[in-house]
């Protein structure tokens, strides 16, 4: 990591500021290498970053926080998700005999460094399947490369609200006419059609522009989109001018991911017991449904994040318990049964009780429960479910369906090709997928991760230059020809055109700074609105930023708190906060009357109305 | 000339539901899809062909007709080789607004000779039984606004459509070749100087 910004600026004392200022170190250990007293701790570390540090320091703090964290949930029958050391802190997540540990500076919020240690391990997860497998199948360099991809994704240009809140990158809206929102958001319906297509999203240059996925399932897809899009520019990938490919790779949803897909409002098996859905006729009613719609796309979308237009209604927590159940056989899929003697639930992890919570749930809890419980994590770490990961793992391959006349017929070449893989990589998945349906509507613990085994998914991607639509597709979709035509002739004129019309949106000059700063995080879509030096972000020096993340902390820690203002001698940041939304705003200008007392005249108290009024016009509303 | 392969921009307009989108997906990927939504902003495909020996590419626009729209998709009228105005037969008021779509699009392409300037013109949907506008009719309009080549299509039933896009390249073809006539005589030659050795920043 390079760091640009002085440490004197940031009111640090010593050099430690460079340090501790983003995650320092992060290590995957495995306890099962290292068991007999002359075991070196160093066969245990799967994974070190920063990969340059000396081994005998790796192991020091490998060992080191390995047992602390092994004594004490030991001793309290409770997982240790969070240890303090010295200056840094470290979020822990322990599974089997794996440990992690992501190492953060004391300044970023506990509940962020937890998210994301989570928001990494899940990402290996759901690019490589489980981790013991992983580590089996794969050689540690592999690996080490992936996690170093990973990691790199998660930090560097993110900005410091990103971290604060782990939200997803989105176009900025503001620039953006909310007809190209709706026009990316009729394209994914329009790819839904294929049944075969259960969701998707567009990015355009690494931000959403529209999704029909979760934010966590955004984030995920997005990883692949950046690696392939910074390939691609570096030459490799360079396959015909108009720059258009479609490519394919194999991920791992954890089962409620998948549910929560299928139980989407496109599906129309599941769609009728659901609760209440406008989308759920979308099949027959899409036209004129859509078209009623655009009036209301018109003139309120400038105020939600563009992530939202039709499918907004998928976030409602509408999720129920039952429907995880009722949902669950849904996969209509037959398949070859394949044998898969330890699908019954692995022995679970005893310190593990923030697996209790559906990731749903956790993801519309996971700012408020104080551990920012996200308990993903460790279902996807199950190591012996699948025998199958590694056949898959190969399986990302490009092909290219361009050009229409000749490509119909090119085309069923190259489909051939991913048929063939679709057989003995993905056919394999499909029968996983089968079989793994039976287990969560008897056993109570269905929703819980730690039990789920995982679910190989294509992920299927139409680039188009800077534009990407991604599929997150049933693996046979790659072996359908049809439908693979289908999907790509009816999205691609509306790509081309998408593609060019955000080309040629101009960044918007954004005007001089206001008298006030606000942030404004979106905890449903996962997005975040902040006037703040133009850009999603700051610099992490700035007293709002840093107020910012203290606020955010306590809003975690205290779930029943709903409004706070955080002050110096010169300044008030006021933040306020609901299950939806959190917003932070501070009025700059005029000199706070402050006397050191409780005061009634104090300015601190006028905040809470400025920001009511103030961020109106933003489209935020407090009121 | 016939081993250069160019890349020819033609842009459909005409008033929203005449079939622009479903001529072009007839042309492009010879299918046809009754439901289509309208097009928001513009969308293109591109199809390679040989005509008269001629390789190019076309790169068919399609835009939005609805007056809502007119916003997004003017900006992209500039740079277009051929423009097809588009009407439907079924539809007299399409066929009467094909002079605000020529001068639309004569404003915002920027066109400088427009007298000049290949329009074709498209009845489309004539397998539809019940006419509004007549053959006749509609001839006559092309006669007097430019002696425009008028096409009747259906892109249902894929009538006259690859005729008509073929048209409009051979339009663009023979403007250009026009113009490689008069290249000689009209360009300036901006090759730079050699510059001499001692300038000052050397």
């Amino acid at each position: 990591m390079t760091e640009e910004h002085s440490p004197l600026s940031l009111g640090f004392p010593s050099v430690m500021a460079e340090l501790i200022r983003r995650c320092t170190y992060f290590f995957l250990y495995d306890g099962s290498k290292v068991k007999g007293e002359g075991d070196p701790t160093r066969e245990g570390i799967c994974y070190f970053y920063p990969e340059e540090t000396p081994v005998d320091k790796q192991e020091l703090l490998c060992g080191q926080l390995a047992g602390v964290g092994r004594c004490v949930s030991e001793l309290s029958s409770s997982p240790v998700r969070f240890l303090r050391l010295r200056r840094s802190k470290y979020a822990i997540r322990m599974k089997d005999d794996f440990f992690w540990a992501l190492g953060c500076s004391v300044e970023v919020p506990t509940t962020s460094v937890c998210e994301l240690l989570d928001q990494l391990i899940n990402l290996f997860c759901f690019y490589n399947g489980s981790v013991r497998q992983s580590y089996q199948l794969n050689s540690q360099e592999t690996l080490a490369a992936r996690w170093g991809q990973y990691l790199s994704h998660l930090q560097p240009g993110s900005s410091e609200f990103h971290r604060i809140f782990s939200c997803l990158r989105t176009i900025d809206s503001t620039n953006v006419d909310p007809l190209l929102l709706l026009k990316a958001a009729l394209i994914l319906q329009a790819c839904q059609r294929c049944p075969l297509v259960l969701a998707g999203c567009i990015l355009f240059r690494g931000r959403v522009v529209s999704t029909q996925m979760t934010p966590k399932l955004t984030m995920k897809v997005m990883v692949h989109e950046s690696e392939t899009y910074s390939k691609r520019r570096n030459g490799s990938g360079a396959s015909g001018r108009s720059g258009a490919a479609v490519s394919s790779t194999t991920v791992f949803l954890t089962l409620s991911e998948l549910q929560y897909l299928q139980s989407a409002p496109v599906d129309k098996d599941l769609s009728s017991h659901s609760t209440p859905r406008r989308d759920a006729p979308q099949k027959k009613t899409r036209l004129s449904r859509t078209l009623s719609e655009m009036a209301s796309s018109e003139s309120d979308s400038s105020d939600l994040g563009p992530s939202q237009s039709p499918q907004k209604v998928s976030f409602s927590p509408c999720l129920s318990e039952s429907d995880y159940s009722v949902s669950s056989p849904a996969p209509s899929q037959s398949a070859d049964p394949l044998n898969l003697p330890s699908l019954s639930p692995e022995p679970p992890f005893s310190n593990e009780q923030h697996s209790l919570e559906t990731p749903d749930q956790s993801y519309y809890q996971s700012f408020y429960s104080s551990e920012g419980g996200d308990s993903q994590v460790h279902s996807k770490g199950d190591g012996s479910v699948f025998e199958e990961n590694s056949l898959l793992n190969g399986c990302g391959k490009e092909f290219d369906l361009r050009g229409a006349e000749s490509g119909l017929e090119e085309s069923h070449d190259n489909e051939e090709v991913v048929g063939d893989r679709g057989v003995d990589g993905c056919g394999s998945a499909q029968g996983q997928k089968a079989e793994v349906q039976d287990p969560p509507p008897s056993s109570g613990a269905s929703d819980d991760p730690e039990e789920s085994p995982l679910i190989p998914m294509m992920l299927y991607l139409h680039r188009v230059k800077g534009l990407v639509l991604a599929l997150l597709v049933d693996p046979p979709f790659l072996s359908d020809t049809a439908s693979m035509e289908e999907v790509y002739h009816s999205s691609l004129a509306s790509l081309n055109g998408l593609e060019a019309h955000l080309r040629t949106i101009s960044p918007g000059a954004l005007g001089a700074p206001g008298p006030y700063i606000f942030t404004h995080f979106d905890c449903i879509q996962s997005t975040l609105t902040t006037n703040l030096s133009g850009r999603p972000g700051g610099a992490p020096e700035h007293p709002f930023v840093r107020a910012t993340s203290l606020l955010h902390s306590h809003f975690c820690n205290t779930k029943t708190l709903q409004e706070a203002i955080i002050r110096s001698a010169g300044a008030a940041v006021y933040g306020t906060r609901s299950v939806a939304q959190e917003t932070y705003f501070q009025q700059h200008g005029g000199s706070l009357r402050n006397s050191g007392i409780p005061n009634h005249q104090d300015s601190a108290f006028s905040l809470p109305s400025k920001a009511r009024h103030r961020l109106l016009k933003h489209g935020v509303n407090l009121l | 000339m016939t081993t250069k392969t160019s890349l020819l921009k033609v842009i459909l307009l005409g008033d929203g539901g005449v079939g622009k989108s479903s001529l072009m997906n007839r042309y492009v990927t010879n299918k046809f899809d009754a439901h289509l939504f309208h097009t928001i902003g513009v969308e293109f495909l591109n199809r390679d062909l040989e005509v008269d020996g001629h390789q190019v590419t076309l790169q068919i626009w399609d835009t939005a007709g609805q007056e809502r729209f007119r916003s997004l998709r003017t900006p992209f009228y500039r740079g277009s080789d051929c423009c097809l105005l588009t009407f439907s037969v079924d539809d007299n008021q399409s066929f009467l607004n094909l002079g605000n779509w020529k001068k639309e699009f004569i404003y915002y392409a920027d066109v400088k000779e427009p007298e000049k300037f290949p329009f074709v013109i498209l009845g489309n949907k004539v397998d539809v039984t019940e006419r509004q506008v007549s053959t006749e009719e509609a001839q006559r309009w092309c006669q007097e606004n430019g002696n425009y080549p008028y096409y009747e299509t259906s892109a249902k039933d894929a009538t006259n459509v690859a005729v008509a896009f073929e048209e409009a390249v051979r339009r663009v073809l023979a403007m250009e070749e026009r113009t490689d006539h008069l290249i000689p005589t009209d360009t300036v030659k901006l090759h730079r100087k050699p510059r001499s050795a001692a300038s000052c920043c050397s």
